[in-house]
């Protein structure tokens, strides 16, 4: 009798807990509409200057292949609009408009670097260039 | 129908094996007893479960739209069964295409019972989009199995580019000979005043201007202006785009050449497009309304696509670009082969101008000294880009979305008076 109760109680703990599972209350959300990731793209052109202002700052060869002549095409124009042109200034005109670093740079026949390992461009530098050449 | 077990599957044998084998450990049969009901509710969950019988219509109320406007979709849901279950159900949505209510709805459906839902719809951009199917999920009675499935047909919902009101056009340098709406050059029929001349035997009565000819004693005409049409090739760059999240420059490209195409197709001249970029898809010249739904729908179509691709001038069927036709680039001039395009167009006298979709709202400058440095370089070398156009005598309309095409095109036409001498060239 005792065995047979103890069992009733085994299945009916059994059954009440199996209910309880049951009854537990079911996942929500398990479905979503698909939705592409939305894309922001910046610019390749915009890519191509970041990388070249980067590596710029730390090789001169690259600031002199690379960057001088994005450079010296914006000065011309830029210089053209009020009838100058970079071909026709003096070394002192240009040093004197265009900053000292500047003309260094844009100035027509600049001889290829010799010292290989020497600094770039910094970009606070190349900051300060371009503030000149907005302002023309 | 997919169908695969229920996360609280794994749950419930956990509990049964655990309760089995700690049985088997101590030799007590009250803890197998006690894990068998788990057992036989997954048993029961699999017996009653039977795969869902669903048909699923959909329905658009609108399958044309304008960029900004909204449809509603009507799901129709029957349950082909003799039982009844519980559904949750979302329709399927792109990144550019938003869809309310965007979380799944829950459904409960009685035996053979139909029902209908309705989303909205509402395109973020202009293109040909892609509604439904509807994703759909239910469970057997216990919870043991869970069925999924995408149900119902893929609707297509065309969206066309929401254009701007143009009163002032690129005025062309060279008309064709049909009648049309801008002032030919030459000498004619029309209404324009062009010049006085002296009398020529041929010259018809109607044209003598009687007062000019009692000032001067003898008799002059009036030479007028006729009013011919022109040959509009419209030239979209898709070769390169900006973009923040949903819009981009190639939206608003194609925004600015469906309203050029509307407004010259409008004054009656012949108008061609040319999809120029990774793929290279064109329209030859045509007239009238026909020509502008043939031109929006290849608009829709228009993607930017990766390629290292150079192509020419000569990759353009020479059809497609009549002689003294105007043409107009929509381009963002973010890549060189656009630039060269248009340069080399020029080079051969062709009558270029660029409208140049401004990608600068839609690229914030980077952080930190490289990046800024490298944005204001960037828009210096745009600045040059523009001159070096202009120098070759095309004129360059800047417009940013946000403001008006027309002020944009009236500063070309005054660049293109003041450059007459190089166009004519």
């Amino acid at each position: 009798m005792t065995l047979l109760a103890e069992i009733a109680l085994v299945v009916l703990a059994a059954v009440a807990v199996t209910i309880g599972v049951a009854l537990l209350p079911k996942p929500v959300r398990t479905i979503h509409g698909r939705r592409a990731p939305v894309s922001a793209s910046r610019p390749e052109q915009l890519i191509r200057l970041e990388r070249l202002v980067g590596m710029s700052a730390t090789d001169t060869l690259q600031a002199h292949a690379y960057l001088r002549p994005l450079l010296v095409e914006i000065s011309q124009r830029r210089l053209a609009a009020s009838g100058r042109s970079l071909e026709q200034m003096s070394d002192a005109d240009g040093a004197r408009l265009l900053g000292d670093r500047l003309w260094d740079l844009v100035r027509p026949n600049r001889p290829f670097p010799e010292d290989r390992d020497a600094p770039g461009i910094a970009p606070r530098e190349l900051a300060r260039m371009l503030e000149v050449l907005e302002r023309l | 129908m997919n169908t695969s077990l229920s996360p609280r599957v794994a749950g419930l044998l956990t509990v049964a094996g655990t309760g089995a084998v700690a049985g088997l450990a101590t030799g007590r049969p009250e803890l197998v007893v006690l894990a068998t009901p788990f057992l036989l509710l997954v048993a029961a969950g699999l017996a009653l479960a039977v795969p869902p019988r669903l048909v699923i219509e959909l329905e658009l109320t609108r399958e044309r739209l304008l960029e900004g406007d909204q449809t509603r979709v009507t799901a129709t849901i029957r349950n082909e069964h003799d039982s009844g279950l519980e559904l949750e159900l979302a329709l399927e949505r792109s990144a550019r295409l938003a869809v309310e209510p965007a979380e799944p709805i829950m459904l409960r459906l009685g035996p053979r019972e139909q029902t209908s839902v309705e989303f909205t719809a509402a395109p973020l951009r202009w293109g040909v989009h892609t509604v439904g199917p509807l994703a759909l999920s239910t469970r057997d009675p216990l919870g043991i199995t869970l069925a999924r499935a995408r149900l119902g047909a893929q609707l297509t919902l065309r969206v066309f580019p929401r254009e701007q009101q143009l009163r002032q056009l690129v005025a062309p340098s060279r008309t064709q000979p049909f009648v049309g709406s801008h002032v030919a050059r030459g000498r004619g029929d029309g209404i324009e005043f062009a010049d006085l001349r002296p009398f020529t035997s041929g010259d018809r009565v109607r044209q003598v201007n009687w007062r000019a000819s009692a000032r001067r004693q003898t008799l002059y005409v009036t030479e007028r202006h006729p009013e011919h049409a022109s040959d509009v090739v419209l030239l979209l760059d898709t070769f390169a785009e900006a973009r923040a999240g949903a819009t981009g420059t190639l939206d608003a490209a194609v925004r600015a050449t469906a309203t050029l195409a509307r407004a010259h197709l409008a004054r009656r001249d012949r108008v061609a497009l040319v999809d120029f970029g990774a793929t290279l898809q064109w329209l030859g010249p045509a007239f009238g309304t026909t020509q502008l739904y043939r031109i929006v729908d290849a608009l829709l179509a228009s993607e930017i696509a990766f390629s290292y691709a150079w192509r020419a001038v000569e990759s353009i069927p020479r059809r497609v670009l009549p002689p003294a036709a105007l043409i107009l680039a929509v381009t963002a001039l973010l890549d060189e082969r656009s630039v060269r395009l248009v340069s080399e167009l020029r080079r051969r006298g062709a009558d270029v101008t660029v409208v140049e979709v401004s990608p600068l709202d839609y690229t914030p400058p980077g952080h930190g000294l490289t990046d800024a440095a490298a944005y204001r370089l960037w828009r210096l070398e745009r600045e040059a880009i523009r001159a070096r156009l202009q120098s070759l005598g095309i004129g360059v309309a800047v417009w940013d979305e946000k403001s008006a095409l027309g002020p944009a095109l009236e500063e070309v036409n005054a660049f293109r008076r003041s450059a007459r001498h190089v166009l004519s060239a």
